[in-house]
């Protein structure tokens, strides 16, 4: 069994991060550029290979049709969800999706769980690479917010990427986890959390208990669109709007002008949460240069909008805490988004105190994600986590009502049982439709499934079915049935509104072997493999040399017999025991080496292996 | 029922050893997690009795100290038996705590497991003294449409619907009060094992939880109105 990581798979940035058993603190691990931070971007490139990260965050200025940037905002969604976001995000939506969305990269289409595997792959490779071990297992976290859907998506990605999802934890939640761990807070905590695409509150109880520290979630909300991507978004339309006064510029959403111009003006919201005032200057294809000098506070004054729309989930998770902001102990900003002075300012005013930054905001969530994987991978010790789910459960009614049969805030596991039976004689099945969220009627809340409960045929009112409906530690949905009066069980096929079944996944995971690296023990095999060819190529070079009848019996055997037994071990694939046999190699030449070398009397070759000579 | 003795401790067989257990949550003989009894609720899940005052502090020691022993976390390197055993158990113990938190929910609970829990034609009717308020309270809804509808003046309506709404609202604050005293003397009635005494606080208390019900979706119904 290889290694156990925590994920975060953010909207504009992924980490992975693991627990460092000498120091017992989490620590996250750095890619081959030596960034933690690997840009939640994937960009196809012509000869058919997948490019994730900072490389192919640059393509998004060369090869913007063959790119794409936040997928997280299409996981888990159907078309009609995302029509809003067409207008500001330059997805390319294949036509003909039906009700699993699908991007186009280039000719090719992709669906968001396969993109955000991607992602999650390249993140295993780091992982791989820095402990040179493989890694199989991993928590990933997701916004509080996300719906069962937005969830289920998550989960299939991590599969697709070849790694089993132990949990998926709540942004916030984990990040509640990295800071106890840092800082041993005790009392109430509150976790303000806005990052590049989402926003989460949630409203948590640390409790000391005598078994262990308890994080217990008392409450959760939030807008899983709504985040830095929104003030970019704000930012660029009123500079587009400077710019079309005085020049006819076509920016076209998929351009790389528009590009551009979002990549100049991230960088200025960045420097304005610095300094109080920055300029930009942006060349035009007509020659000309667009000069503007931006202050901190015109900057305010364009995401105060964001802000005030935090403050709706903030209220909310609160009330459902029957809490007061003034009653926290402690306030927690996490999310890049949250070094913009304005929301610190805002969220020092709400709750009365001065937030917590320590760790940094990129960070603090992949650091948690590990903590809680360590939990998962050796037992609770010491810490568990009590989590809750962020929507009502509630199950389509007569008249197209909503019954709600789990209500949001509840601590996970969670379950519910209904008891149906039939209405006309001989009914031989009843149509349930299950969904999630607050509001009154079914059209109003996000549509989980559907699903036909098979009833034997009997009289009217006779068949009593109880369907157990369970929402998961990971905030996901299982249904099963019984017929009461025989007491057999049902295994309900959940058909999900808007994602993968079963199928689709088995199907996807066939083509990734395509786009996937080799696994890493398949990599270590074909190295290993490599470089001993290498070797004995080498040493059947030197062996022809005239130097070598130097070598006396038995230093000739132990070479011969060296030979055969690395040849034998690279017909297997065990890469330790073909590097042993390396070795071995190696220590059998070195004589061989020598003579050659004095034969040679070439100082250059001095200290040098065989192979090398 | 004689006594509310904790079903869950009533002979069991363990789905892992086999063997006759009398445990509540786990096995006396192997220690695995154990199934939950059919016969099992949520007053046996704690190991209380069936009373409706319960201290809130010693159900959170309780509900806290379960969790560590059932929460999924534990089990993920476990067999799969025992994950969706320990999935099942967690969910449980969650709910329990959930209904048995709340003073109405855990009303509800204790009715329906007693077997006494009546919605039927009583949830729909209004409670006979209040049934001239009720309707000039509906009357004053309907015209609040109506003028809605028409464009006419509501702000004279509104007025008036909400001076009715809270008094409602006052009623709703009494009916809590009514609901107490009738979890007290059911308190009793199990304590005193008298069994016509607990029949009529049963009743009692399914009576004022339909009163509440109709009264609680007036003011929902009226407080959408107003927004």
């Amino acid at each position: 069994m290889g290694r156990t990581v925590g994920i975060d798979l953010g909207t504009t940035n992924s980490l992975v991060a693991y627990l460092d058993p000498q120091t017992g603190q989490p620590k996250c691990i750095p890619g081959p550029a030596g960034s933690t931070l690997c840009p939640s971007v994937v960009s196809l490139d012509p000869d058919g290979s997948i490019i994730v990260g900072e490389p192919a965050r640059r393509r998004l200025l060369t090869q913007p049709e063959r790119t794409i940037y936040s997928v997280k905002r299409l996981m888990g969604r159907g078309p009609a969800d995302i029509q809003s976001e067409l207008k500001l995000f330059p997805f390319r939506i294949d036509p003909a999706s039906t009700n699993v969305i699908r991007v186009q990269l280039g000719d090719r289409v992709f669906t968001p769980p396969e993109i955000s595997s991607f992602i999650l792959r390249e993140l295993k490779n780091w992982a791989e690479a820095y402990f040179g071990e493989p890694v199989d297992r991993a928590v990933v976290t997701v916004p509080a917010y996300f719906n069962d859907a937005q969830r289920q998506a998550t989960k299939d990605a991590g599969k697709l990427a070849g790694l089993e999802v132990l949990r998926l934890v709540n942004e916030p939640t984990a990040a509640a986890l990295a800071y106890g761990l840092h800082e041993k807070q005790r009392g109430k905590v509150a976790v303000y959390d806005l990052g590049g695409g989402t926003f989460d509150i949630s409203i948590l109880k640390l409790i000391s208990t005598s078994d262990g520290d308890i994080y217990q979630v008392l409450s959760t909300n939030g807008d899983t669109h709504l985040g830095g991507d929104d003030i970019d978004n704000l930012l660029q339309a009123f500079v587009h709007e400077q710019i079309l006064q005085t020049d006819p510029i076509d920016f076209s959403p998929h351009g790389e002008l528009a590009q551009e111009l979002r990549r100049e003006l991230i960088a200025l919201k960045h420097k304005l949460s610095e300094a109080d005032s920055a300029s930009l200057r942006f060349p035009l294809p007509n020659g000309k240069i667009f000069t503007r000098e931006f202050t901190r506070g015109s900057l305010d004054a364009l995401i105060r909008p964001v802000i005030d729309r935090t403050m709706v989930p903030v209220k909310q998770a609160l009330a459902d805490a029957h809490l007061k902001p003034t009653e926290m102990d402690e306030v927690v900003l996490v999310g890049g988004t949250t070094r913009t002075p304005l929301i610190r300012r805002t969220v020092q005013e709400l709750f009365d105190r001065k937030p917590h930054t320590e760790l940094n905001p990129d960070e603090v969530v992949a650091l948690g994600a590990a903590v809680q994987a360590n939990i998962l991978d050796h037992g609770v010790q010491g810490m568990l986590l009590l989590d809750v789910t962020p929507l009502s459960l509630g199950i389509e009614t007569y008249g197209g009502a909503v019954a709600k049969v789990i209500p949001r805030n509840s601590t996970i596991p969670a379950s519910a049982q209904e008891l149906y039976t039939t209405g006309v004689d001989n009914q031989t099945g009843i149509d349930i439709h299950v969904l999630q969220g607050e509001r009154e009627l079914a059209k109003d809340c996000r549509s989980l499934a559907r699903f036909n409960l098979r009833v034997p045929p009997a009289p009217a009112g006779l068949p009593r079915i109880e369907v157990k409906f369970l929402i998961d530690a990971n905030g996901i949905l299982q249904v099963g049935a019984k017929d009461v009066r025989t007491g057999t069980e049902h295994t309900i096929e959940v058909q999900p509104s808007y994602g993968l079944n079963d199928n689709d996944i088995e199907r996807m995971l066939e083509e990734s072997i395509e786009y996937a690296e080799q696994d890493f023990t398949e990599r270590q095999v074909i190295e290993a493999r490599a470089e001993g060819e290498a070797i004995l190529s080498a040493t059947a070079k030197a062996l022809v040399n005239p130097n070598s009848a130097n070598l006396s019996a038995p230093e000739r055997a132990k070479i011969d017999l060296s030979v055969t037994a690395l040849k034998q071990m690279m017909q297997g694939t065990d890469y330790k025991q073909i590097r042993k046999q390396m070795d071995d190699l190696n220590h059998a030449t070195e004589h061989l080496a020598e003579l050659l070398m004095n034969a040679a009397l070439q100082s250059a070759f001095e200290g040098k292996k065989l192979a090398e000579v | 029922m004689a006594s509310p003795l904790p079903i869950a401790n009533a002979p069991l067989v363990c789905w892992n050893c086999h063997e006759r257990t009398v445990g509540t949550h786990f096995c006396s003989s192997c220690g695995k997690v154990l199934q939950v009894p059919n016969n099992s609720d949520y007053f046996a899940m704690f190991e209380i009795p069936r009373k409706l005052w319960i201290e809130m502090g010693a159900l959170e020691q309780k509900f806290l100290q379960l969790s560590w022993k059932l929460h999924p976390d534990n089990y993920v390197n476990a067999t799969p038996e025992e994950r969706e055993v320990s999935l099942k158990r967690s969910s449980e113990l969650n709910d329990a705590y959930r209904t048995l938190r709340d003073p109405v929910g855990r009303v509800e609970y204790l009715l329906a497991i007693e077997g006494a829990r009546k919605e039927g034609q009583t949830k729909q009717q209004a409670p006979p003294e209040l049934l001239e308020e009720v309707f000039e309270l509906n009357e004053s809804l309907d015209e609040l449409r109506e003028a809605r509808e028409s464009g006419g003046d509501t702000a004279s309506l509104k007025q008036r619907l909400h001076s009715a709404g809270k008094n409602f609202e006052t009623k709703l604050g009494e009916l809590d009060g009514e609901l107490q005293n009738a979890a007290g003397q059911w308190d009793k009635a199990l304590e005193s094992n008298d069994p016509s005494q607990r029949d009529s606080a049963k009743a009692k208390l399914n009576d004022l939880l339909n009163r509440r019900s109709y009264i609680r979706n007036l003011v929902i119904n009226v407080q959408k109105e107003l927004l």
